[in-house]
């Protein structure tokens, strides 16, 4: 029997929402102070009328929602995936009134691919945006990179048991410190000392390729912000096109590679724990499978003799896939040069290598790399077992920190989220096929949507049928927050109208 | 008709009147000045690899120096006679071309597009490369000449009065509730004790 959520059920999903969208509001305070520094006026309004509206939310939430309940596993997972959509919801504002969005749908459509990394975007004339809105779109990219709530846990909350809920509603579930606010602020104390010593590195590099000093620290800050949460927005309309350079990509790389391993991995490098790059299943993994997917472009492109030269041609192969692997969705090509002169082959490798992703507990998205070691690992044992005597015990483990052995439940839970996955990537590419497009081309985009990497080859356009660009945004906030968390949003919903 | 049907069909309605509200109406988008744009270039790199043309547009960002050279971006899109900023209807995306050519070239434009300026038209005549090997395979334009057609001019940053009304009126708003929030809050505690 359902049972039907009681008013303080409500208050206390709301309380917490209210919490999280006063952090989101309070974000903007960033991009508002940008455009004062630039005198960027009318940009200046539409972020107090932002901060307004999400200010009356929370407040209102709060005032409203009074309760000293803490927060149960089903709240924790509704509060999660229900405060991204207000965050999308009130984020798309700025978006909006600055009239470079067709619709709100569209604006709507650009929050939800910052705050989940994955950098495909609706807004036209980016060339000619304010610097302000600029600065919303990459700390949307970089705050939902580490996650909205990891936001709210750290400078919001106390540490209170239901803290740990709302965390792993998120999508993250790695604890590097026994409280999770701490491990919360461990992630944030990573998280900005790269962007020091990335945006720093880009800022350099910018000013030796030959821009002005403000502009190059802006776009390394900016640029260092979609790599670092494998976003994949950039400043300006060419992508990393803009800086034709070798070094600057080369320092991009390092970033959203950085970006995409798991933050426990981070934390163990951190506090130390040096081998476990080499050791880890994840990035084991992610190196097979990035050779993989390279190996097989480079070989397609090479036989259409689509570049002039060795180095061109490795140039640019590493360069996309290595962004589609790790979700980043960076690109130094145009992006129908997919289709035009990467062909059938190339596409293929790219969707395979965005359809895979980063790590687990990273800001990166798609399958990823602890699962598709699990699976691996599971596939060679089932071998080894059907092989082996009747009697024998046939264990298989794998390391992740620490060594994790096999067990049948864990095999099960990575099967039913890849399965999720799958089945999503193949829903995005129906829906685009039935809409008109190539086949082909509509997985591609529809596996760079679920997979949150924002890689395109021209399907994603202010011009897309309402109803995919609706499909992609749920498939962003499915992939992104991998899916338990929605569908118990999902089920809230359910039980208010059919529960007892 | 059961309460999760009519439930759906409620959420389904509002769900179309917020997001049909706020569409904005696409006019005509200024075309392209070019006989072969840029979008027509980048759909057949074959056809037009090598070949020399003539490439016009609204030069956007920054001239990035490297030398003797630099690096220009053109953009021949829907906006390169008017931007968004200063009331142009929406075309659709950006799109232009990346042009290498001589420093002293590049000296020549005065405005680059961004959110304060609509950039200089110019029209540069060279070679264009589906994947240029000098670059590292970028689609490029090896340019030889320079001309401005149009110099480009400061975009006034206007506030709409109607705008900040509304901002006054919703931050009068949101500081209330907040120091309702704190009041209620302090008053509950105060009752507690």
């Amino acid at each position: 029997m359902l049972l039907r959520p009681r008013l303080d059920d409500h208050r206390v999903i709301g309380k917490y929402t209210g919490k999280i969208i006063i952090g989101v509001g309070l974000l903007m305070v960033i991009p508002l102070v940008t455009s004062i520094i630039f005198g960027e006026w009318d940009t200046v309004l539409d972020f107090v009328i932002s901060i307004a509206l999400c200010m009356i939310f929370g407040f209102g939430t709060q005032i409203l929602c009074r309760t000293d309940r803490d927060l149960n596993w089903s709240h924790g997972l509704v509060v999660a995936s229900g405060s991204w959509v207000v965050a999308t919801i009130l984020g798309a504002m700025p978006h909006w009134l600055s009239g470079h969005e067709g619709s709100y749908l569209d604006a709507m459509f650009d929050v939800m691919s910052g705050y989940t990394t994955t950098g495909l975007y609706l807004l036209q004339d980016l060339d000619h945006i304010a610097h302000g809105l600029n600065m919303w779109r990459h700390l949307l990219t970089y705050a939902g990179g580490q996650g909205i709530v990891v936001i709210a846990l750290t400078f919001l909350f106390k540490g209170t048991a239901g803290a740990y809920k709302l965390y792993v509603g998120e999508g993250k579930d790695e604890r590097l410190l026994p409280n999770v606010v701490h491990t919360a602020r461990a992630i944030w104390l990573v998280s900005l000392t790269w962007l020091v010593i990335g945006t720093a590195l880009l800022a350099i590099t910018g000013m030796a390729l030959g821009q002005e000093p403000v502009r190059a620290l802006l776009h390394g800050l900016w640029v260092f912000m979609g790599a670092w949460s494998t976003g994949g927005f950039a400043p300006q309309s060419y992508n990393t096109l803009w800086y034709h350079s070798l070094s600057y990509e080369v320092v991009s790389i390092v970033i959203f590679i950085a970006g995409s391993f798991n933050f426990a991995l981070h934390w163990a490098v951190w506090t130390g724990k040096r081998k476990e790059i080499l050791k880890n299943v994840e990035t084991v993994s992610f190196a097979i499978t990035l050779s993989l997917t390279v190996l097989i472009a480079t070989f397609a492109l090479a036989k259409a003799g689509v570049y002039p030269d060795a180095m061109s041609l490795f140039r640019k192969a590493f360069y996309q896939l290595a962004s589609g692997h790790t979700t980043t969705g960076f690109s130094t090509i145009y992006a129908r040069a997919f289709v035009t002169q990467w062909g059938p082959i190339g596409l293929v490798a790219t969707t395979i290598a965005m359809a895979i992703g980063a790590s687990a507990c990273s800001t990166g998205g798609g399958i990823k790399g602890i699962r598709m070691g699990v699976m691996f690992k599971a596939f060679i044992q089932d071998i080894r077992k059907a092989v082996s005597p009747e009697r024998a015990i046939v264990s298989a483990k794998f390391h992740h920190v620490r060594d994790v052995f096999l067990d049948d439940g864990l095999v099960r839970t990575t099967m039913t989220i890849t399965i999720a996955y799958l089945s999503l990537y193949g829903l995005t590419a129906i829906v685009g096929t039935l809409c008109g497009y190539d086949f082909l081309q509509s997985a591609f985009e529809g596996v760079s949507a679920a997979s949150n990497t924002g890689l395109s080859c021209g399907v994603t356009s202010p011009t897309m049928p309402d109803v995919m660009k609706a499909l992609y945004i749920a498939a962003m906030w499915l992939g992104r927050l991998e899916f338990m968390s929605v569908f118990a949003l999902g089920g809230y919903f359910v039980t208010m109208v059919r529960g007892r | 008709m059961s309460r999760l049907s009519r439930s759906i069909a409620v959420a389904a309605l509002l769900a179309v009147l917020a997001l049909g509200a706020g569409c904005r109406a696409a006019g005509t988008p200024e075309p392209s000045p070019n006989e072969h744009s840029s979008t027509e270039l980048i759909e057949s790199p074959k056809e037009f690899d090598g070949s020399e043309i003539a490439f016009a547009g609204e030069v956007i960002g920054e001239a990035m120096k490297r030398g003797d050279m630099a690096w220009l971006h053109i953009n021949d899109d829907a906006y390169y006679v008017k931007n968004v900023e200063e009331g142009a209807q929406l075309g659709g995306y950006n799109t232009g071309m990346a042009v290498w050519l001589p420093a002293d070239l590049a000296d020549r434009v005065t405005y680059f597009g961004d959110y304060k300026h609509e950039g200089d038209i110019v029209e540069v005549e060279g070679v264009y490369n589906a994947a240029c090997g000098e670059h590292g395979g970028d689609t490029d334009i090896h340019a030889t000449s320079l001309s401005v057609v149009e110099t480009g001019h400061v975009v006034v940053d206007k506030t709409h009065p109607a705008k900040t009304a509304w901002a006054i009126g919703l931050a009068l708003l949101a500081v209330g509730l907040c120091v309702a929030d704190r009041f209620w809050l302090r008053g509950v505690r105060g009752h507690r004790a």
